[in-house]
């Protein structure tokens, strides 16, 4: 046999076992009962691309959801580590290669991802409401039936609740500022002990600033609005430029992540981290990565809060199976595992009241820890989320107005 | 070459081009997403976004900053590892020894050396709490900035001492395989010891490991695993600023992950042209 005529016979082969046979669609599945839901999803392996830096949510997903998915519907969970703008670049990516049936079933979202997977047509749906655990979701929650000031429309689960909350040590800093004000002052008082992250959770640290330096969350209700943006982005820029010298590095570098903010505070180099999880200081504490003084912090003017959900890929190969997966992250058992305090502390997206009073009671018992905030408090310095354009322009802007501007 | 060995050469060829296909694939890909015909956020072919990446002052801030770092690492490393090829070619036991111990680095992965650069050379770093335990600086906060800095003294470090071994150890073989006759016949000639080493070992080491030299060039510029631990975040490193645009939360902003691929292999390219040509034109190898 020729040898070039021998390797595209190779090729060929290859790619015709990688064709496989075409799923049924969220809209064929959305015509039989859920019974055949679960029969369709016994035996398959979903895969989910899901975020997977963090060990304790790596635990929870791996130690008791996957065994009890396999135990209770024969499901293999098959967890892959993509966060928000790689999903975003995995599906479009897979959609230009034109292939039918994808490799991912569920992705785990929320904020701009979702509305650009969903303006972008990457994402399955509705099937949402299909779930029978949604029975349970706080619905009458502004932060869980919003994602950022979208409807989910049924093509997103809630999963869980997080609220922002900047973490000092106790010891360290016995008198933490309350306010975005006293915050400024703290800092300039404090040369080199405050920066905050160029990611995700720095976008987040400057909504919360722009909130409470332009007439709160109320302001950006709605649609985006461009001369809102400039005028609340315009006094944002400001008050970082004036904390610019005072920051860590006089504000000419920035930790990458919330991992290296983390590492600095841990370290001692600077008094605050921050974090969009309120209760992250209680599983880092508890992973000894920040010290047992450390505690989360609310600031008066209000705090972002938000939930996290579960999509369905667009081309998923196993969308009854994924389906099967949400609705078991969904159940009061999944959901209690979650939010005790040793496993990830993340909140719960159910209503104590939808539930049955005996699910009820084991979420009012679980122990409230020590470095965790007291559930009234959070209620009353939450803000939503606004449009996501909002977090895409302050990302991108600061960059150019804070990051690259060159210093006074 | 004959028609039979043609036909031989046929499978080499084949395995050579498939080898190179994703290289090849990748570039169309990205030069295809740069003029907007492809990719994510595709607008239609036009060069409105080449244009507009190529004038931002921060891509070539960026550039520079990559240039700069990357050329520091391979002086220094190429400096390094021409002295170990000199000190330790002998036969003796410390030399052996000497030459086993320096390409151990070799072993270790860029991002473990990322993570011990932060370690070592951090504000918070192991020789920054000795400084301090020494007396040398008041508090470990006081130590002079060598990582996340704008410089790029860490990385520099980091990558230096990450590609010395590779580095040495193509000095090694490259005097092993020669032997030492050149040497001994220039001694015999009276040459000083010297001599020798700038008119001998020196030239011929120097021919041996500029391609090696050029490649640590290429890659140090191209690294994301060191710098993604150790620079700072303006100047943003090229592949950092790259990765950043195409992960940036604004959709728009992904297609210009394109136009910075072909800027870092334009880089790339120009470094090859720069060996070429020294090559054929440098003294040395004219010698």
């Amino acid at each position: 046999m020729r040898p070039a005529f021998a390797v595209i016979l190779a090729l060929t082969s290859v790619f015709s076992a990688c064709r496989r046979a075409p799923a049924p669609s969220i809209a064929e599945l959305d015509s039989v009962p859920w019974d055949s839901v679960v029969v369709r999803a016994h035996g398959t392996t979903v895969t989910w691309l899901m975020w997977r830096g963090d060990p304790s949510i790596n635990r929870y997903v791996d130690d008791w959801v996957a065994p009890r998915l396999k135990h209770q519907y024969d499901i293999t969970l098959n967890p892959v580590d993509a966060q928000g703008p790689s999903i975003l670049n995995y599906l479009s990516v897979e959609r230009q290669a034109g292939s039918g049936a994808g490799t991912a079933d569920l992705v785990w979202i929320n904020g701009e991802t979702f509305y650009n997977l969903k303006t972008s047509g990457l994402l399955a749906g509705p099937w949402s409401g299909r779930l029978p655990n949604a029975r349970y979701v706080d619905s009458s929650s502004t932060i869980i039936s919003r994602d950022f000031g979208q409807a989910p429309a049924g093509y997103e689960s809630p999963w869980g609740t997080v609220q922002f909350a900047l973490i000092y040590d106790t010891v360290a800093t016995p008198h933490p500022p309350r306010t975005v004000a006293d915050l400024k002052t703290w800092i300039r008082a404090h040369p080199g002990r405050f920066t905050y992250d160029q990611s995700f959770t720095g976008v987040t640290f400057m909504k919360v600033l722009m909130y409470a330096l332009d007439g709160g969350v109320e302001h950006f209700q709605g649609p985006f609005d461009e001369s809102r943006y400039r005028e609340g982005s315009a006094r944002v820029w400001q008050w970082l430029t004036d904390v610019r010298p005072y920051l860590w590095r006089h504000g000419q570098t920035y930790p990458d992540g919330v991992a290296d903010l983390h590492r600095l505070f841990a370290n001692g180099e600077i008094a605050f981290t921050m974090s969009d999880n309120q209760n992250d200081v209680v599983t880092k504490v508890r992973q000894g990565i920040l010290p047992p003084t450390a505690r989360p912090l609310l600031l008066r003017d209000g705090t972002i809060a938000n939930a996290h959900y579960l999509g369905i890929a667009w081309n998923a190969p196993n969308p009854a199976g994924a389906m099967v997966v949400a609705n078991f992250l969904l159940s009061p058992a999944a959901q209690l595992e979650k939010q005790k305090p040793d496993v990830w502390a993340d909140g719960t997206v159910l209503a104590m009241s939808r539930l049955p009073a005996v699910w009820a009671a084991r979420f009012n018992a679980l122990v409230a820890d020590p470095h965790a905030l007291p559930r009234d408090s959070l209620m009353k310095y939450a803000r939503p989320e606004v449009a996501p354009e909002y977090s895409e322009r302050l990302e991108r802007d600061w960059r150019v107005r804070v990051r690259e501007a060159p210093e006074h | 070459m004959t028609k039979g060995e043609d036909r031989r050469a046929y499978p080499a060829l084949l395995g050579a081009l498939l080898v190179a296909m994703p290289v090849l694939l990748g570039i169309a890909y990205a030069a295809a997403g740069a003029v907007g015909v492809t990719g994510i956020a595709t607008t239609g072919f036009n060069f409105t976004r080449i244009v507009r990446v190529l004038a931002e002052r921060a891509v070539w801030r960026s550039v520079a900053w990559s240039i700069w770092v990357a050329g520091a690492a391979t002086v220094i490393s190429v400096g390094a590892a021409g002295c170990s090829t000199f000190l330790f070619a002998g036969r003796t036991v410390v030399d052996r020894a000497a030459r086993a111990l320096a390409i151990v680095p070799l072993a270790v992965p860029y991002v473990v050396a990322g993570a011990l650069g932060l370690l070592i050379l951090g504000q918070s770093g192991f020789l920054a709490r000795l400084l301090h335990e020494w007396g040398w600086i008041t508090t470990p906060r006081n130590m002079p900035v060598l990582v996340n800095d704008r410089y790029g003294i860490g990385v520099i470090l980091t990558l230096a001492w990450k590609e010395f071994p590779f580095l040495a150890l193509i000095g090694f073989s490259l005097l092993a395989t020669r032997g030492p006759a050149l040497e001994e016949t220039a001694r015999t000639l009276g040459a000083s010891r010297r001599a020798t080493l700038l008119r001998v070992t020196w030239p011929l080491l120097w021919r041996g490991l500029l391609p090696a030299a050029t490649a640590v060039f290429i890659f140090s510029m191209g690294n994301y695993e060191v710098v993604a631990l150790l620079a700072p975040s303006d100047p943003l490193p090229l592949p950092m600023l790259t990765l950043e645009r195409y992960n940036a939360l604004e959709l728009a902003s992904r297609g210009d992950a394109y136009v910075l691929t072909l800027v870092g292999l334009l880089m790339g390219l120009i470094a090859v042209g720069v060996h070429e040509w020294t090559r054929q034109h440098s003294e040395v190898f004219n010698q």
